[in-house]
């Protein structure tokens, strides 16, 4: 692909596509920019004319409502539900992709093709009914039904079969030959080696469980125990005087977490991302 | 005779799957949590839903029978709602699907490309939206696009043209509202379509080239073809994608102007736990399932029958 | 008589006396109280003295533990606790802990019907719109307060107790109304040419006739807006204030049928698209910026005038308008057509009890306290314009002063006058957020042009009459 544009030498064209590209990318990063400044303006000068980008009357003040209204603790629910789901869910992924991969059990074709198969049902069917069974178990206003039912998923089986599945059996036979028991080996060989695949999987789980509004809306009722994209739709201020600087404040700190994951595990993210495009 | 030849060895067959099983008992237990919580949180709902859908119930208090009824109220007057969120649902794709995949594609093109420099830097900025709260976004983009004072308008004005109504036409609203989601999805696309290209053989394209093509015609006929089960993963990405908007829609527009940008999932939750019809809401979630399936059959049929 | 007989008398009388004065009459009645009352004038604070009479303790013995309250910042946090009233209710109440959880209305509405249904995560006591009231009422899952209620009807207005009865029981203890009026700009109105004195204005502007003639000299004279009616993101506010003061509305509170496109409601649509055809309204929608901008102008464009409930002064004397204290006058709202009533409802709320709530009796104490008695609306009506639902109350002198903010006008008279005579209307109801739903839908296709009124509004009734089944 590349040879086809390494015969267009001329500047016009490559400034043209740095252009694009550039233009995009400015598009791309604008939301983060507006939402930072606007999280540090006064009120009087959000929406001026020109757009100020940079004020002499920036400050943190806007960040007062975050401290005091239980912003943080929402920052604390949403790092643990998103931390749970995360680890629970890698845990019994990888043992679904681990069983599927690794042994030849009767109707282990069939079975594998029905879990693809449920990834089909949209949520819009399962949502009412989930919602009745959760208020029967009583799991209203806690993080169980965020957390429980997405513990072992058909996609993260898939994924992990995928990865588990490029592990030499030799590997495998020689420790059972050394005696491990089938959960040792599990948890003593295939997990260390899986931890790359683990660590990108993992990334988009807790991308997904961070993220997540509908859970949150319909399942938890106290503020306390709300979770940041629930907290933003729901934060009220005096009637009328919209609390601008403040929402953007917590939106900030509701991406800011995953854009430091992210910048750090960027390679591993994308790799995730494109396995399961790719190889699906 | 035979019979019993026969008998016998079924029996037989029988005992050696029994066996096969009981010794490869670990791999069920290791595969079970999946099915378990399938049986429970993922078969249970789906039945409890059809039942659901014949009745009316509020959530509270006795179900009552009422047989088709729910079905029936969408192909009279009440289905206006739905139908229009339906509508929605085609209409926003055609509007950003195809631009949306077809820039994702260009773009990765160019970076895949060694012709333009910091590849890093811009695949990652290009990627950022991707993990970024929608919710946080629709807000962001709900206040850069406020008629009057919002960033956009603003801008538009300084360059001597007059403010649009983003968020109060029917039009605009759907233009936001697509700006938004081709802003989360764009590097996702992106950077899967970077990973396909990645896999065709430079040798394909180089002697394509020697033979006299120009390099747009090696694009389309070379390179867009052996892409095709990747964009075709993302375009079915991008259907379901747009009837199942929830949180850009709550935070943009709220379904507005007049159900504009309604789309289904949100429509849904609406009836539902606006309306308290969860019989009705049930029959919606079927009705929704089988279109959006036969849509996306459409799809792989047509895009499985080119050249 | 000898001593002896003489004693006796005196005995039993001291007796009889004692059970005269604890049994009968009001228990421990002290005599008519001066309270402190801040309330906020064009921006400040000042604070005055008031007499209230209180209401007669409730002799049960008093309730112990804790109940969460849920409701918004401007009612629970501005008002009842900035008037002090949770310190009151503890040095009455000193076992009841009160927990408050603020929640935005629409927040409210989305939590509370789905803890009611779900049979738990409701709080203890809920503050309630009247617009939502009866959705709620009907869903189930509220406490049945008729009993407690008793003393209390004869003394409560009437409008506010048709929404929370379902099949004789009341599931509810008002709280504020939403009188409406015309609130008006002196000082536009003066520059059109147009009376200032609010007798002047009601009697000039009596019928919608008369205020679109009104309108159309504001413009012609001033260049400004009328009143402010946006199109494409109506939500019938307006509308339902139209409805409601002709008693019609969106069903028949008799016998349940929709009348969303009676042809009354479709003539009512056209009479407020008259204004839109002839642009005499501003497009700025309520409760944002653009809105608050032209209210709290000084020059063009301002909205000069605003049909609304009472408990919008005090927002446009804190924080909305606060730099145009005195330049406003209240007028009755003009009649549909002559004779016809001068006052309509919009919002008001009220305190519901949920019925799976833990502590029904502290729960039912706090209601009471907060609002079944003169002296804790009054001081509530006092610092945020919450005008009360206590007959009763409308004694105080608070209903005789004047107010610098409306140039000295007694405005609190006007809007306890507008409340006594609110007619029974069908805007709100059991079904009432579905039908504003569609209306509002039905209004903006007209608004924006894309449909006739009566078309807009026979495909709405259709959808409501098809949703109801």
């Amino acid at each position: 692909m590349a040879i086809l544009l390494t015969r267009v030498r001329s500047l016009g064209v490559r400034a043209l596509l740095y252009g694009l590209l550039t233009f995009i990318a400015v598009f791309m990063m604008l939301p983060f920019i507006w939402m930072l400044r606007t999280s540090l303006m006064p009120q009087g000068e959000i929406f001026g004319s020109p757009p100020i980008l940079i004020s002499r009357n920036m400050s943190l003040d806007g960040y007062h409502y975050i401290v005091e209204n239980g912003v943080l603790r929402s920052l604390w629910n949403t790092f643990f539900v998103a931390f749970s789901t995360t680890a629970l869910s890698l845990f019994f992924c990888s043992l679904g992709g681990y069983g599927f991969a690794k042994h030849h059990f009767p109707g282990r074709n069939p079975l594998f093709a029905f879990l693809l198969a449920t990834m089909i049902i949209p949520g819009a069917v399962t949502m009412v009914p989930t919602y009745v069974i959760m208020t029967k178990l009583k799991w209203l206003d806690t993080f169980r039904p965020l957390i429980v039912p997405g513990v072992a998923n058909a996609f993260g089986i898939f994924f992990m079969r995928q990865y588990i599945s490029t592990i030499s059996d030799e590997l495998l036979d020689a420790a059972r030959i050394d005696g491990c028991g089938e959960f040792g080996i599990f948890w003593r060989i295939i997990l260390p080696i899986c931890v790359p695949g683990l660590t990108s999987l993992g990334l988009i789980f807790f991308m997904g469980a961070w993220n997540n509004y509908l859970g949150p809306l319909i399942y938890l009722r106290s503020s306390e125990k709300f979770t940041l994209p629930l907290f933003m739709m729901q934060m009220t201020g005096p009637p009328g005087y919209s609390l601008y600087r403040e929402w953007m404040g917590v939106a900030v700190l509701s991406v800011v977490p995953l854009l430091v994951i992210f910048l750090f595990f960027q390679r591993r993210f994308t790799e995730g991302i494109t396995a399961g495009a790719i190889k699906g | 005779m035979a019979r019993g030849v026969v008998v016998s060895a079924t029996n037989g067959k029988r005992r050696e799957l029994w066996r096969e099983i009981v010794r490869r008992r670990w791999a069920y237990v290791f595969i079970s949590p999946f099915y378990i919580l399938f049986l429970g949180f993922g078969f249970l709902p789906v039945i409890f839903s059809v039942y659901l859908s014949f009745h009316k119930w509020k959530g509270l208090g006795p179900m009552e029978f009422v047989g088709l009824k729910n079905f029936t109220y969408l192909f009279g007057i009440g289905g206006k709602a739905f139908w229009q969120s339906i509508q929605n649902g085609i209409i926003l794709f055609f509007m950003y699907v195809p631009i949306m995949t077809f820039l994702a594609l260009v773009l990765a093109v160019i970076l895949n490309s060694k012709l333009v420099r910091f590849f890093q830097g811009y695949r990652t900025m290009i990627f950022a939206p991707y993990v970024t709260s929608m919710i946080a976004a629709g807000f962001t983009f709900g206040l850069m696009l406020q008629q009057k004072g919002g960033l956009f308008n603003t801008f538009l004005n300084m360059l001597g043209l007059p403010g649009v109504p983003w968020l109060e036409d029917i039009w605009w609203a759907r233009v936001s509202l697509c700006l938004l989601v081709t802003w989360g999805w764009l590097g996702y696309n992106m950077v899967i379509m970077l990973a396909g290209l990645q896999t065709i053989p430079r040798e394909l394209t180089e002697a394509a080239l020697i033979d006299g093509a120009s390099p747009v015609q090696a694009f389309f006929y070379i390179t867009i073809p052996l892409l095709r089960p990747v964009i075709l993963f993302s375009v079915i990405l991008s259907t379901m994608g747009s009837f199942g908007l929830f949180n850009e829609v709550q935070a943009l527009t709220g379904g507005g102007p007049m159900r504009a940008t309604l789309t289904t999932m949100v429509h849904i939750y609406n009836v539902a736990f606006g309306n308290f019809r969860f019989g009705r809401a049930s029959a919606q979630g079927y009705v929704y399932f089988a279109l959006i399936f036969v849509f996306t059959l459409l799809q792989l049929r047509y895009f499985g029958r080119e050249e | 008589m000898s001593h002896k007989h003489i004693l006796y008398k005196m005995t039993t009388m001291i007796i009889l006396g004692v059970i005269a004065i604890t049994a009968c009459g009001p228990a421990a009645t002290p005599a008519a109280e001066v309270v402190e009352v801040t309330r906020i004038v064009e921006g400040e604070t000042i604070t005055e003295y008031v007499e209230v009479t209180p209401t007669p303790l409730p002799e049960a013995e008093k309730p112990t533990g804790k109940i969460v309250l849920w409701g918004w910042t401007a009612a629970i946090r501005d008002t009842i606790e900035a008037a002090g009233i949770i310190e009151d209710f503890n040095a009455e109440y000193p076992d009841i802990e009160v927990e408050i959880q603020y929640y935005g209305p629409s927040d409210v509405y989305i939590n509370l019907p789905l803890a009611l249904t779900a049979g738990e995560g409701a709080p203890d006591v809920c503050l309630v719109e009247n617009s939502h009231l009866s959705e709620y009422v009907h869903l189930g899952g509220l406490l049945d307060l008729t009993d407690m209620l008793q003393p209390y009807l004869d003394n409560i207005v009437e409008y506010k107790m048709f929404d929370c009865e379902k099949d004789g029981k009341y599931y509810c203890m008002p709280w504020d109304g939403g009188p409406v009026v015309m609130y008006y700009r002196r000082d536009v109105f003066e520059a059109a040419g147009l009376p200032t004195d609010p007798a002047e204005v009601s009697a000039t502007i009596a019928t919608w006739d008369d205020y679109l003639a009104a309108c159309r000299t504001i413009k012609e004279e001033t260049g400004n807006y009328c009143f402010a009616h946006n199109k494409a993101n109506n939500y019938a506010r307006l509308y339902e204030m139209v409805l409601w003061q002709q008693g019609l509305g969106y069903y028949d509170p008799d016998t349940g049928e929709v009348t969303v496109d009676s042809p009354e409601n479709i003539a009512t649509l056209e009479m407020l698209g008259q204004f839109w055809e002839e642009d005499l309204v501003s497009d700025s929608l309520e409760w944002t910026d653009p809105w608050y901008a032209e209210l709290a102008a000084m020059e063009s464009p301002i909205i000069a005038t605003l049909i609304e409930a009472s408990w919008m002064d005090i927002f446009m004397k804190s924080w909305i308008a606060p730099g145009t204290g005195g330049k406003w006058g209240v007028a009755h709202m003009p009649a549909y057509e002559e004779g016809g009533a001068r006052a309509s409802n919009d919002g008001g709320s009220v305190f519901v009890i949920p019925e799976q709530t833990k502590n029904p009796d502290a729960a039912w104490a706090f209601v009471e306290f907060v609002l079944g008695r003169d002296r804790s609306v009054l001081r509530m009506f006092a610092i945020s314009g919450f005008i009360p639902s206590l007959k009763s109350s409308y004694d105080d002198a608070l209903f005789l002063a004047g107010d610098s903010f409306f140039a000295g006008q007694n405005v609190n008279s006007v809007y306890a006058d507008v409340n006594a005579k609110i007619p029974r209307a069908g805007v709100y109801g059991p079904n009432y957020a579905m039908m504003n739903g569609s209306v509002s839908v039905a209004i903006q296709l007209y608004a924006t042009g894309e449909m006739t009124a009566e078309d807009a509004l026979r495909e709405a009734a259709a959808e409501i009459r098809a949703g109801l089944e």
